[in-house]
């Protein structure tokens, strides 16, 4: 099992440095720099404009920028983000707890809700249950995600409900401890809808789908047959191996709600590691996007890791190492 | 069932709280200095907070290493300088120095400190930390903007401690914008970054991540101290209890208790966060005045025009003689000779209906622009510039003086039967400068000029002007105003930005040499009058030879709440430059 994980995060080595070379070949192709903004300006001194690019290592063929990043990254130091001229790693963590807490949310509500609704609707199909999440589905799948938060910035701005966007209110510093927790959990609402709702749909037409292939399976015939209770046949024995199939996308659902918050969070204004590295991006702060596609590949692989071993544990069939 | 009635009764609690005024704030009070400044304004009651939104993020707190004006922004709300700019005047007026003495040979400035300031922190203020400021920015370790502003061809300011509170600033030559850019020199104190500077970490200090986590170690003189930054929601200004103005009462300014800007993601938020009633002041650009005015009555605010901006908008042809490392001129040499006659540069000047322009894309909300200053720059302003009214037949003629030929087929040649065809560049980013330049494509076809659209990344254009030099015309904006010193590197032969052929070795033409030596004569004296005269004959020079085209100036709005009393509005920079000054009747 640990020669099983080792090998897997040994994969992550070729990966990374793949991804990165490309991110930095694509940025040093891209026209203009960081500086560029600086050198639009009239009254810079071109001498200092000389002067940063120096120091930053702008005026060195893009190769030997690369290799010189590579060689601070085995003495574990990821460089510094030119904008804000703090080291990325504490920058990522500065943001990063945000963008968690937001995914966490996202994934707990696209699986709190599929799953018992994915069982519902298949222990009935044609039946209102099915019919009413089906369509809902396809009404959430047919929607884009930014329509979505846009949609719900809309809401927000019409009804005066909920925030518009922030994680917390203007007066936070001033609440007592537990209305500042009620006070990030009202901001969450509508973020973890809209990042979620996409979740929750496609979750549910592919459980639903193999709960009904399960359904069809000899052992549940013979656990109804035994006169075990229909709740204790759907959810012990159909969900327990319906699921299987879903644990292996965890993986790819968890980087995915990555992607997707870096949607979200632009366009809900929410403080996290999206609107990071959007901006990074932007303003080619090469460090920082550096930083953070690393962090993506990363999560991917854990990601990946992780649902294996779930289904590992879910399936007595499936073993690892040897 | 009870939790479920608890999180309800949370939520309401929220929702209430965010409507009601924040709990009561007791300020600290602290005896006021000797040397306090007596603010001449009405005086105000205390309390109440000030909610601004801006859009992006500081990139740091320290102006050593700032060169964008959000952080200057921020960094000037809590450092203060050694004088201060009224912006309504466009004077200088004290700050930390109460009065200064130039000396008789116009380069020594001594300055005398004002007795009593303290830093936010309860510490003495003294000359030393004037002096550890200036040696911070002039170390060689911490190369910084401050650094290159404050120097004469490359030589520092001599500065000289003659007491604990007189300074002596000495310049190596006379040089006009002394007292404007001292002014814009935030003091730092020397008790709290001392340290730093010795151990070579000075330009890490105060940036975001200690802004965040020990916002009480910036220490700053400004009306206001940091007292929470939460990175991308928002920055949470304090009244600083030891500020040094106060109002004719005796009371310590500011009158607002917190300043709060929600940092949103970009300039439509911004505006939005405005419209809808959740901010105090914005900014606004001429063609979102109409549909937020709708708003005006149902949150309670004003729209100001402030007049025209300080942007300018212009079309300049590419007269760079140079050729690429493989031989190949920049410009096409018969097309050279068209963008290096004047002739042709002025008929083109007559040919776009600026006043079209203004209608069309301004929505009627600015004027047109003859020179390199708008009138918001009222001190340096010159009105009486050549002008080149909307005039197709003038154009054709001095078209035709050049030697072109309009063709049976409506199509303009040059005298060698060249058609007259050229491409403009601009950025696609600003919508204004596209809508621009199609107004200005159509004038053209009326000469019967053949004008091609390129709309590039601003990087991509960037490069074009300052590396590459392979374009032929290009549409831009400058934001001008201020000192003439700030517009060298536009004017000057030698300069980065005399984009239609910069850094010369030697002057392409005799009026570029005129410009060059005008420019070099305001710089060397302290004499309002010579300069405004030196700059003036600059302006001039600049719309005779049109070297750029100047188009429009778009005028600048801004929306405030009605509650704020003491509002006075300045034509350029900042709305709320005098927020220690600002106070209100009601609490938010």
């Amino acid at each position: 099992m640990t020669a099983f994980i080792l090998r897997r995060l040994g994969t992550l080595v070729p990966m990374l440095l793949a991804v990165t070379l490309l991110v930095f070949a694509l940025m040093s192709l891209a026209p203009g720099d960081f500086l560029t903004p600086v050198k639009a300006q009239r009254d810079i001194n071109p001498a200092l404009i000389a002067e940063l690019s120096k120091s930053f290592g702008l005026d060195r063929p893009w190769y030997e920028q690369y290799l010189r990043w590579l060689g601070n990254i085995l003495r574990l130091d990821f460089g510094y983000s030119w904008t804000y001229k703090v080291p990325v790693a504490e920058l990522i963590a500065q943001r990063a707890p945000a963008t968690i807490l937001l995914s966490v949310c996202s994934l707990l509500l696209a699986w709190g809700l599929a799953i018992p609704l994915a069982v519902l609707a298949a222990a009935r199909p044609g039946g209102w249950i099915d019919k009413l999440t089906s369509s809902a589905a396809y009404f959430a799948l047919a929607i884009p995600e930014f329509f979505l938060a846009l949609l719900a910035v809309w809401f927000a701005a019409q009804s005066g409900w909920f925030p518009i966007g922030g994680l917390t209110s203007l007066d936070h510093d001033f609440l007592p401890f537990g209305a500042q927790i009620l006070d990030i959990a009202w901001h969450l609402i509508l973020p973890t809808l809209v990042l979620g709702l996409g979740g929750v749909a496609g979750t549910l037409r592919v459980l639903r789908a193999n709960v009904l292939d399960v359904l069809r399976a000899e052992y549940v015939t013979a656990a109804r047959a035994k006169g075990l209770p229909e709740k204790v046949v759907l959810f012990r024995h159909v969900l327990r191996n319906a699921l299987n199939p879903l644990l292996s996308t965890v993986g790819y659902a968890f980087a995915g709600l990555l992607s997707g918050s870096l949607l979200v969070e632009n366009v809900m204004n929410y403080p996290g590691l999206g609107r990071l590295v959007y901006e990074a991006f932007i303003r080619e702060d090469q460090f920082v996007v550096l930083g953070s596609v690393m962090v993506g590949c990363t999560l991917l692989v854990i990601g990946n890791l992780i649902s294996d071993l779930a289904l590992a544990w879910s399936d007595p069939r499936v073993r690892y190492g040897r | 069932m009870r939790t479920r009635h608890f999180h309800l009764l949370g939520l309401g609690c929220l929702i209430f709280t965010a409507c009601t005024k924040p709990p009561a704030v007791s300020r600290e009070d602290h005896p006021l200095p000797d040397g306090i400044d007596t603010a001449r304004v009405e005086p105000g009651r205390r309390g109440g907070v000030f909610i601004q939104s801006v859009p992006g993020e500081p990139s740091t707190f320290n102006p050593l290493v700032s060169e964008d004006a959000t952080s200057g922004g921020f960094i000037g709300l809590f450092l203060d300088s050694l004088t201060r700019y009224n912006a309504v005047t466009q004077e200088v007026e004290p700050g930390l120095a109460t009065r200064w003495d130039i000396g008789a040979d116009n380069k020594t400035f001594t300055f005398h400190l004002r007795s009593g300031v303290r830093w936010s922190d309860g510490n003495p203020f003294s000359a030393d930390d004037v002096l550890f400021t200036f040696q911070a920015i002039y170390d060689s370790r911490y190369p910084n903007r401050s650094a290159f502003d404050l120097s004469v061809d490359g030589k520092p300011f001599r500065v000289e401690k003659v007491d604990e509170l007189t300074v002596r600033i000495t310049t190596p030559e006379i040089f006009a914008p002394f007292l404007e850019y001292v002014g814009g020199v935030g003091i730092l104190p020397k008790h709290r970054l001392g340290p730093a500077f010795q151990d070579g970490t000075l330009q890490k200090a105060w940036n975001v991540s200690v802004a965040q986590h020990q916002p009480d170690t910036l220490v700053g003189t400004g009306a206001f101290r940091l007292r929470s930054y939460q990175p991308a929601e928002r920055i949470v200004f304090e009244a600083n209890p030891h500020y040094w103005r106060a109002d004719s009462a005796g009371v310590r300014l500011p009158y607002v208790d917190f300043l709060v800007t929600k940092l949103v993601k970009d300039i439509n938020a911004s505006t939005l966060a405005f419209a809808t009633g959740q901010t105090d002041a914005e900014g606004l650009s001429p063609d979102n005045v109409a549909w937020i005015e709708r708003f005006a009555k149902r949150y309670e605010f004003l729209v100001h025009n402030r007049g025209p901006s300080p942007n300018s908008g212009f079309v300049w042809f590419n007269q760079n003689p140079g050729q690429d490392a493989s031989g190949k001129p920049f410009v096409q040499p018969h097309k050279l000779t068209w963008f290096t006659d004047r002739r042709f540069r002025q008929a083109i000047s007559h040919g776009i209906d600026r006043e079209g322009i203004v209608k069309g894309v301004l929505f009627g909300r600015g004027q047109p622009l003859w020179g390199p200053e708008t009138p918001a720059n009222k001190k340096w302003y010159n009105p009486n510039v050549t002008q080149y009214p909307y005039n197709p037949a003038r154009a054709r003629a001095l078209l035709a003086e050049a030697g072109f030929r309009l063709g049976e087929d409506g199509k303009l040649r040059d005298a060698k039967g060249n058609l007259v065809e050229f491409t403009l560049n601009s950025n696609q980013e600003n919508q204004l400068r596209v809508n621009m330049a199609t107004v200005f494509k159509e004038n053209m076809r009326d000469l019967g000029i053949t004008v091609n659209l390129a709309f590039l990344d601003f990087g991509t254009f960037v490069g074009k002007i300052q590396d590459s030099f392979d374009y032929e015309a290009g549409l831009l904006g400058l934001t001008g105003g201020g000192d003439p010193a700030g517009g060298m590197s536009v004017f000057s032969s030698q300069g980065r930005l005399h984009q239609w052929y910069p850094n010369q070795k030697t002057p392409a033409t005799p009026w570029e040499a005129r410009i060059d030596e005008l420019m070099s004569l305001q710089l060397r004296t302290l004499d309002y009058a010579t300069r405004r005269k030196y700059f003036d004959e600059v302006q001039k020079i600049m719309s005779d030879e049109t070297p750029y085209i100047y188009l429009v100036t778009a005028n600048a709005y801004v929306g405030l709440k009605d509650r704020w009393k003491n509002i006075k509005i300045p034509p350029l920079g900042s709305l709320v430059w005098n927020l220690d000054e600002l106070w209100t009747v009601f609490t938010p």
